[in-house]
């Protein structure tokens, strides 16, 4: 974790009220992993008093490129988009838990709802460059709103889902993944909360429906890892990213909880924001 | 009653601008760390200078490392003796290990650690932040892993520390208070206790106990009789006189308060349906309610001989100087910790050069210069003239 000074080096509307932003900051664009985050400093001129934290979209640890998506939601973000190239803005990254891979995982399939894929993206770079096979299955409520394929990487199968049946798939992007679950041998998803309670019911059926016999000992059968250890997260089929309003983002005010099966709030900045499935309490109305 | 010395000597503290501006004005006694009793000189603050750090002052030559920015909140019983008077306030700060490298917290002057209940409380449903105008709301509900976690899991790491680390106890009764209390007395690595008495006191149909002046003067006392740590008492700021209650808890025995914890708000979930927070309630900090807590520091600060410290919205070195004006002889950093981490050791430096600026040799000097003028005893003959 460090606080560092970017600089803003473009800032593009990608799509209509979405935003991608390059910053240079060296210090951040090496050593980060998919799924952690940075927590930025808005202009405090406007009364703006928190931090806002945006997901690393891309990270080029060659150029110390990093670069943040985002839809202007609020004054905040609305600010964000006035940034002139060379203005600097204040970062504090990168901050939680990154996305575990399983080393021996060929198939990797990624979800993402609308401005989730702002969480995943990084993950498809990563993915490709270690030899990955990689499904993006995207879902937006319109053609308008989806990601263009000419910012993802080449080798990623790019499926795209629409609520109202204007590009792609007529339907939830959750219709799409039963197709691949035999396919992928893990899966990530970051997206709204509805879209990733249905793909943990998904996955928590998986081993029933494929019906696929535990012959032999896998390696590390016999131990349990404690839930929420990488080594945990790492066996489970579905990750997913969460969202909630944050405050500090390092774990010292316990604003960003979500509600873990054990019983005990998990905080989305420290413990998470990647949780695997099993580890949410989904149904505990939090 | 307070101790009204009429004869103001020339303390050796003072250098020498004291000395070419003979005009003294008399500071509250019972915040002078070291010697309460002792009466010190102190230059007026020139109209209009309210910058203290603005250009060239008569004291430009003098030595920031040199200003003496200890303070005592306890001076009366023990002592609680803080490096500087910039604390971090309780739930920003977590346990004070977040933050990891990004704060050196031996720079700070004390840490207020998260609420501690007597037993782990998972806390409110979220969403429990959210971005006010000028602030934020929270709603965190107290959640803690209870306080024979606390002990076990961070004193051993507090008591290495050079920094001070204040306990903030919450309860539901006074019994609660008292065992919390209890649990906490004569661990090592915990330097002082600071009561949130924000808390709806079950036994008394969920009446809070900062609203009323009984049950938060029985609070602190019965903590009192428990602990022989130094004790500060938070107030709130959600009350019609907050007087009256600042009385009762100095007269109950603790030895500093805090003014002020958060003002109770909502806000309203963005489709319009519900409101925002999962519990409803939450209470506002930040900024916006700097003028508020200034209030409240200003009126607490007449009534009481206690030291307090001043908090709510300090985001630069004129908040702090705002807050030692009416009266704080510290001040915590609360909210502002989210948007930027370094602030709370910024403001050390920047108090130290202010006051050196100013020709202070202790930053003591800008406490009380904003407080009424106290009125001159009544005479006992009935009528005595002052030329």
């Amino acid at each position: 974790m460090r606080l560092v000074a970017a600089e803003l080096v473009d800032s593009r509307e990608i799509l209509p009220g979405q935003w991608l932003q390059s910053f240079h900051a060296p210090a951040l664009a090496s050593g980060s992993r998919a799924g952690q985050f940075v927590h930025v400093r808005a202009g405090d001129w406007s009364g703006l008093i928190l931090r806002r934290p945006f997901s690393f979209n891309t990270v080029d640890a060659a150029t110390g490129i990093i670069t943040i998506h985002f839809r202007t939601v609020g004054r905040g973000t609305d600010w964000f988009t006035r940034l002139r190239a060379g203005d600097t803005i204040d970062m504090l990254g990168p901050l939680g838990r990154p996305f575990e891979v399983d080393s021996r995982s060929r198939h990797l399939l990624l979800v993402a709802g609308g401005l989730g894929i702002a969480g995943v993206r990084m993950l498809a770079d990563e993915a490709v460059r270690d030899g990955r096979q990689v499904v993006l299955l995207f879902g937006a409520a319109n053609a308008r709103d989806v990601y263009p394929s000419s910012l993802l990487p080449d080798e990623v199968e790019y499926v795209v889902a629409t609520d109202d049946g204007s590009l792609g798939h007529h339907g939830f992007v959750t219709e799409l993944v039963p197709a691949y679950e035999a396919w992928a041998d893990q899966a990530f998803a970051c997206g709204p909360g509805p879209m990733l309670r249905a793909l943990a019911t998904l996955a928590a059926g998986r081993r029933g429906r494929l019906g696929v016999a535990r012959l032999g000992r896998k390696r590390g059968a016999g131990k349990v890892d404690p839930p929420g250890s990488p080594h945990a997260r790492r066996k489970a089929f579905l990750q997913v990213s969460m969202e909630q309003n944050m405050g500090c983002a390092v774990g010292a005010c316990l604003g960003c909880v979500v509600m873990s099966t054990g019983g005990t709030p998990q905080r989305v900045c420290r413990e998470g924001p990647v949780f695997a499935s099993e580890e949410i309490a989904w149904e505990a109305g939090w | 009653m307070k101790a009204k010395r009429r004869v103001v000597t020339s303390a050796d503290r003072t250098t020498a601008r004291s000395k070419r501006t003979p005009t003294v004005r008399r500071q509250k006694s019972a915040i002078v760390s070291g010697s309460p009793a002792a009466t010190r000189a102190a230059p007026v603050t020139p109209p209009g200078s309210r910058r203290a750090g603005d250009g060239p002052g008569p004291g430009l030559g003098a030595d920031a490392s040199a200003v003496d920015l200890t303070v005592d909140l306890a001076p009366a019983h023990g002592g609680l003796r803080l490096a500087n008077p910039i604390l971090v306030a309780s739930g920003t700060f977590g346990y004070g290990i977040e933050y990891g490298d990004v704060v050196d917290v031996a720079r700070l002057g004390a840490i207020c650690c998260k609420g501690t209940t007597l037993k782990p409380r998972i806390g409110n449903v979220p969403p429990r932040v959210t971005e006010t105008p000028g602030g934020m709301l929270n709603s965190i509900g107290l959640q803690n892993p209870g306080v024979d976690a606390v002990v076990e899991k961070y004193a051993p790491l507090w008591q290495a520390w050079r920094t001070p680390v204040l306990v903030n106890v919450a309860g539901e009764s006074i019994a609660d208070y008292v065992e919390v209390v209890r649990r906490l007395d004569g661990v090592p690595g915990i330097a002082g206790i600071e009561l949130n008495i924000s808390c709806p006191n079950v036994g008394k149909g969920g009446i809070q106990f900062a609203i009323d002046a009984d049950a938060a003067g029985a609070v602190t006392a019965a903590v009192r009789r428990a602990t022989d740590l130094p004790l500060l008492v938070k107030l709130s700021p959600n009350v019609a006189d907050v007087r009256p209650i600042a009385r009762a808890i100095a007269d109950a025995g603790a030895d500093a308060l805090t003014a002020v914890n958060t003002l109770s708000g909502i806000a309203v979930a963005v489709d319009r349906r519900r409101p925002l927070l999962g519990n409803v309630f939450g209470g506002v900090s930040g900024p916006a309610i700097k003028p508020i807590a200034l209030r409240v520091v200003y009126e607490v600060c007449q009534v009481v001989d206690i030291p307090v410290v001043g908090i709510g919205g300090i985001t630069s070195l004129d908040d702090v100087l705002d807050y030692l004006a009416v009266g704080a002889v510290a001040v915590q950093v609360g909210t502002a910790v989210f948007a930027d981490p370094t602030l709370p050791a910024r403001l050390v430096d920047e108090l130290a050069l202010a006051a050196a600026h100013a020709g202070h040799s202790s930053y003591r000097s800008f406490i009380g210069t904003a407080l009424p003028r106290k009125p001159a005893a009544g005479s006992a003959k009935g009528v005595e003239y002052r030329p």
